[in-house]
């Protein structure tokens, strides 16, 4: 079984990691995360639960990254 | 003569029928030889760069669309935003009235339409009034089917987000800090 980190886009989904939850490193998966968080804005949810995440961890299968939103 | 030049006329109308009749008749059986192969995944020169195997598995492939739309088909873009707000709305809870999408967190009831959110921060009391603000993803240009999931998983979240918005401090994360772009 593989895990994905994801983001949407109408263009089409992207992948940003794919992984086996069961051997993967989840602190190298959680410091890729961080990387994009840094860059973009985006932080990771639970496309299972609809909860946001701080930290994934081998439960998750489906992560996606939700960009910020501005107001105004 | 008028005979043999209708009968070259029939050729073409008669092999187009029998061959429609042929594979209507056939269905999902074809031949698989008659399917084109499935292609191997073209990756840009950016997607090689990105991409690693480490050897615990992890596969690092940032940029690589899936499930690509064309971009230059505004149909296919709106229908594949539509279905991820679809799936938002189950995810959260939400409930579709009239063009909008109404969220429940609490006590409070929170209104995504396109581009605006409406709070009524107390549902039970039926005086209280409401109050509403604006949002627009900070990043892109996004159908309006994906801003509102975008908004709805946020708020469902962290609906403390409404202020944040209200207060047009700039572009907001999750969790509601304040988003400031690398440089």
């Amino acid at each position: 079984m593989t895990a994905k980190i994801l983001t949407f886009s109408s263009h089409g989904d992207t992948t940003l990691l794919e992984y086996d939850p069961a051997t993967a490193d989840m602190d190298e998966v959680n410091r890729v995360i961080a990387e994009y968080e840094v860059k973009t804005g985006a932080q990771p949810f639970d496309m299972t639960t609809g909860e946001r995440i701080e930290k994934v961890t081998r439960r998750q299968n489906e992560v996606l990254m939700v960009h910020p939103i501005a107001g105004g | 003569m008028f005979m043999v030049r209708v009968a070259l006329y029939l050729i073409p109308f008669l092999a187009v029928t029998l061959r429609r009749l042929v594979f209507a008749g056939m269905g999902r059986e074809w031949p698989v030889g008659e399917i084109d192969p499935p292609r191997p995944r073209q990756n840009g020169p950016l997607e090689q760069v990105l991409c690693i195997l480490d050897p615990v598995g992890l596969t690092l492939v940032a940029g690589e669309l899936e499930n690509r739309a064309d971009a230059a088909d505004p149909v296919e873009r709106k229908y594949r935003a539509k279905r991820y707000l679809r799936r938002i709305v189950a995810l959260t809870g939400a409930t579709q009235i009239g063009g909008g999408y109404t969220l429940h967190v609490g006590t409070t009831r929170l209104q995504v339409r396109d581009g605006y959110v409406r709070r009524v921060q107390n549902v039970t009391n039926p005086k209280c009034g409401y109050e509403e603000t604006c949002f627009y993803p900070a990043h892109k240009e996004m159908p309006k089917a994906e801003q509102i999931a975008t908004a709805l998983l946020q708020l469902k979240s962290n609906p403390a987000l409404f202020d944040g918005w209200a207060a047009r401090n700039g572009a907001f994360k999750a969790d509601g800090q304040v988003f400031t772009r690398v440089q």
